[in-house]
């Protein structure tokens, strides 16, 4: 069965205008869930680039999703099989929704796809990618 | 090449369908009835490969194919198969526009979507893909033999399925011998011989008939085979024609289930598919719909009875929702309504799906509902836990020894795994007002680091969730909810914050958090030597390393007993449990499942909101006035409970007692003095008190609640909780 892995990242909940400017290391993959959340792997060293511009931003170690990277022609085979919304044509993209019925984000790049799923759900998720 | 036919081989021609080779072999698959040969009708059917319901017409015949044929009122056999079959695998595709057909019709809608730079995909059941249903989104759920294709389409979906051709209903249309004017083509195309034909209507091209004139009448036969045609004249003179096969050629009408399906959809038919329907002759006798055996005189009762409109007509005889999904019947239920009710009416509605579909087809792409898994549930599986699902979770039952587990929190220190608690945060300038209004408590009234259990009211004044307002700082709160309500009461903080225009952020960290409730007589010792010297105090909260683990303490009591909840990073979780399962020997410590938790917050009369509350169940009516501050100006659901309170109560959630077990069922009824009195929400067997404890809706009578009740025949006696350590002197240790 494919193993997916706990990610290590800080989620942010901030004002959406704080996020779009915020300096976030380059070397970091940095999801935005929705206009007031982000989420940054590996977990962010320095906090102050949110909380100096918003004092009420929630940001926390974040455990609670797991991952795995397949190669481009596999996750476009599984996601034909179990993804029922279109996948975005551009790289990199980032897209979430269902997959395999599992709330499912989706980091898209030209070699391969980061496939991110709740870490209670990993278990399910990696079941129905093995079928 | 061969096929076996209800285990007889028989031989077949290249390019043969499996019922032109049938027919070859003299077999008709069901019996008799005019065939098409367009999979249109019902009358080719058999059950084929073990797959039932299959049209022969439409499928390819391939050596070693092994068919049963439907002899028994055109059902399929049983099926005897042990084994399941393969899943069948689900493909989604992605276009502009979506083509059902690629005859002349669909192939120029295709044309002219490219030119106008669309995407296409373009189906076609000679393709081996046939459109079963159309849905939402909109989408075309597609068979084929190897898969279920999900075509999704961006702007529109075009029916180019062409038209059906109209089958004959009078006195002898179930008889073998009888083909359309295109079945009678492929099967002279196929070099079959058809003996001596006749033909009604424009006779078939390429095929030696002789024309009958006149009206049809009826079709006679013997041995379940044609012999004769009778038609009538103008004059009324009847003609008999002798015959092997009678060709019929009663019009046209489209093939448009699909667009019917589409209503509110953008879906359009062209071609064919778009035209009027020819309408027949409205029948005298015989049967209108073979699928579900409607005959004319079925049609003449229910229209008597009062059902003179299609949609009804269809829901009162069934007719049209059959194998064929109105094919035959649905020119002459038309023909009969215009008869009858001197107004042609619409064709019924359409839905999904067009075909008889296996289990596999149907489920293709869907799975069961995912459960969540703690970060623990391999350490409970380890420990030989069983375990079941709750509000969403797997969660461990018992470890195999309820009663030992039972008494490790009485009388030791005991675990459980409490992460599926639902946990948010709310933080922001308006975080207080905010929960002011959400809440029915006194939001102000909790100072820093302390913590309050709170109710979740709806608009109606009723209690849909419950759980704890932690405060952190004046701009800033922690939030615990039910495991299974969690989801919901995540919308609803949304909701409302966006509804007020509310300057908060919110964040549901139910997946990133792991919980471990420590509890027991012994749990301060286990937790000192875990490193926390100094735990926080009766309902305040504190942060600080557990066994090297960053937790969040909260000092709360589900159980009755001295309790800790320890909120940690969910990936820290096994290394904080097993420290506890390590160290905590000594003190004889055991975890704890769902069938001891059960017990224990029964016991302290702790309710379990959507198993003793109902959806009418307000704060008064469970005893939880007290967490409602009416004082407040505003908060949801005031106005409701402060309308209800002024009504007098009719039923009450109670706790009852038994002093002889066995407890009786959850649900089991209550009655008093012969009458209805209401039922059991939670109900068990207490180790420590000796009795059965139960807490129950009860109405009132006359005013007044029973003392003494009857349950399961036995007699039960009203009495307060909590049931265990009334002065929770225990809990506050």
């Amino acid at each position: 069965m494919p193993a997916l892995k706990r990610i290590a990242a800080t989620r942010i909940v901030a004002q959406p205008q704080v996020l779009d400017s915020a300096d976030v290391p380059q070397s970091s993959l940095a999801l935005r869930f929705a206009a007031d959340e982000l989420f940054v792997t590996p977990p962010l060293q320095d906090e102050t680039i949110i909380t100096a511009h918003d004092p009420h931003a929630i940001l926390i170690r974040e455990g609670g999703f797991a991952g795995i990277w397949l190669p481009a022609e596999e996750a476009a085979l599984f996601l034909a099989r179990n993804c029922e919304w279109e996948i975005p044509n551009g790289r990199p993209a980032f897209a979430q929704g269902a997959v395999a019925s599992i709330p499912t984000k989706l980091w898209l790049e030209d070699e391969q796809v980061l496939f991110i799923v709740p870490a209670p759900y990993a278990h399910d998720f990696a079941e129905r990618m093995q079928d | 090449m061969r096929l076996i036919v209800d285990g007889r081989p028989i031989s077949y021609e290249p390019g043969d369908s499996l019922l032109i080779a049938l027919l070859r072999a003299d077999i008709q698959p069901t019996g008799g009835g005019c065939l098409c040969l367009g999979g249109d009708c019902a009358n080719c059917l058999a059950t084929v490969d073990g797959v039932s319901y299959v049209r022969t017409c439409q499928t390819a015949a391939k050596p070693g194919t092994v068919v049963q044929l439907h002899h028994t009122q055109k059902y399929p056999p049983l099926p005897q198969e042990d084994e399941a079959r393969p899943a069948v695998p689900a493909r989604n595709l992605f276009s502009d526009v979506v083509i059902i057909g690629a005859g002349e019709a669909g192939r120029t809608a295709a044309r002219e979507a490219e030119a106008a730079g669309k995407s296409i995909n373009l189906l076609d059941a000679t393709y081996g893909e046939e459109a079963i249903g159309i849905y939402p989104g909109p989408l075309v759920v597609v068979r084929t033999p190897h898969e279920t294709l999900h075509v999704h389409a961006q702007d529109e979906i075009i029916v180019a399925t062409g038209a059906a051709e109209i089958l004959p209903i009078v006195p002898g249309s179930e008889l073998a011998g009888l083909l359309t004017r295109r079945a009678a083509e492929k099967l002279a195309q196929a070099g079959l011989d058809l003996g001596r034909v006749v033909a009604i209507g424009t006779p078939p091209a390429a095929v030696d008939c002789q024309l009958a004139a006149g009206e049809l009448l009826r079709f006679e036969g013997e041995n379940g085979r044609l012999h004769t045609v009778i038609t009538q004249t103008e004059a009324g003179q009847e003609n008999r024609y002798a015959c092997d096969t009678a060709v019929l050629n009663l019009g046209l009408h489209p093939r448009n289930a699909l667009l019917r399906m589409g209503h509110n959809l953008p879906v359009r038919a062209v071609g064919d598919a778009a035209l009027e329907s020819d309408i027949p002759a409205c029948p005298n006798e015989g049967v209108v719909c073979p699928c579900e055996g409607v005959s004319v005189a079925d049609l003449e009762t229910i229209w008597e009875q009062g059902f003179h409109e299609m949609e009804l007509v269809k829901r009162a005889t069934l007719a049209g929702t059959g194998t064929c999904q109105g094919s035959t019947c649905l020119p002459y239920l038309r023909s009969f309504l215009l008869k009858k009710g001197k107004t042609l009416q619409p064709s019924f509605t359409a839905r999904p799906v067009t075909r008889q579909l296996t289990v596999g087809e149907v489920s293709a792409g869907t799975h069961h509902h995912a459960t969540a898994r703690t970060a623990l549930d391999a350490e409970h599986r380890r420990l030989g836990a069983q375990m079941e699902r709750s509000g969403g979770w797997w969660r461990p039952w018992s470890y195999g020894d309820p009663d030992g587990e039972y008494w490790a929190v009485r009388e030791a220190v005991s675990l459980m795994d409490v992460s599926t608690l639902g946990k948010m945060i709310v933080s922001g300038p308006d975080a207080l007002e905010f929960l002011e209004r959400l809440y029915p408590t006194k939001v102000s009234t909790i100072k820093d680091g302390r913590s309050r259990y709170v109710l979740l009211l709806n608009e109606r004044g009723y209690v849909f969730d419950d759980g704890l307002i932690c405060k952190e700082s004046d701009t800033r709160y922690s939030l615990t909810f039910t495991s299974g309500g969690v989801s919901h009461a995540e919308m609803w903080l949304r909701d409302w914050a966006a509804s007020w225009q509310m300057d908060v952020h919110i964040l549901h960290q139910t997946m990133s958090l792991g919980a471990i409730n420590v509890t027991g007589p012994l749990t301060k010792q286990l937790l000192a030597k875990a490193g926390l010297a100094n735990p926080p105090g009766w309902l305040a909260h504190t942060k600080a390393e557990v066994a090297g683990v960053p937790c969040h303490i909260f000092r709360l009591s589900f159980t009755g007993e001295l309790s800790f909840e320890l909120h940690h990073p969910a990936e820290d979780s096994v290394k904080l449990w097993r420290a506890l399962l390590e160290w905590g020997q000594e003190f004889g410590i055991r975890p704890h499942g769902l069938h001891t938790l059960l017990r224990l917050r029964l016991e302290k009369g702790h309710i379990i909101v959507g198993q003793d509350t109902d959806f009418d169940s307000t704060p008064r009516r469970i005893h939880h006035d007290w967490a409602v501050k009416l004082e407040k100006p505003a908060f949801i659901g005031r106005h409701a409970v402060e309308r209800t309170n002024k009504i007098p109560l009719d039923k009450l959630l109670v706790g009852l007692e038994m002093a002889d077990g066995p407890a009786p069922m959850e649900g089991a009824v209550i009655w008093h003095d012969g009458q209805f009195a209401g039922h059991i929400t939670s109900s068990a067997w207490s180790p420590v008190l000796h009795k059965a404890v139960m807490l129950g809706w009860l109405h009132y009578f006359d005013g007044h609640l029973p003392e003494t009740v009857t349950i399961d025949g036995r007699s039960a006696r009203r009495v307060p909780v909590p049931f265990y350590d009334k002065e929770a002197a225990r809990a506050r240790a």
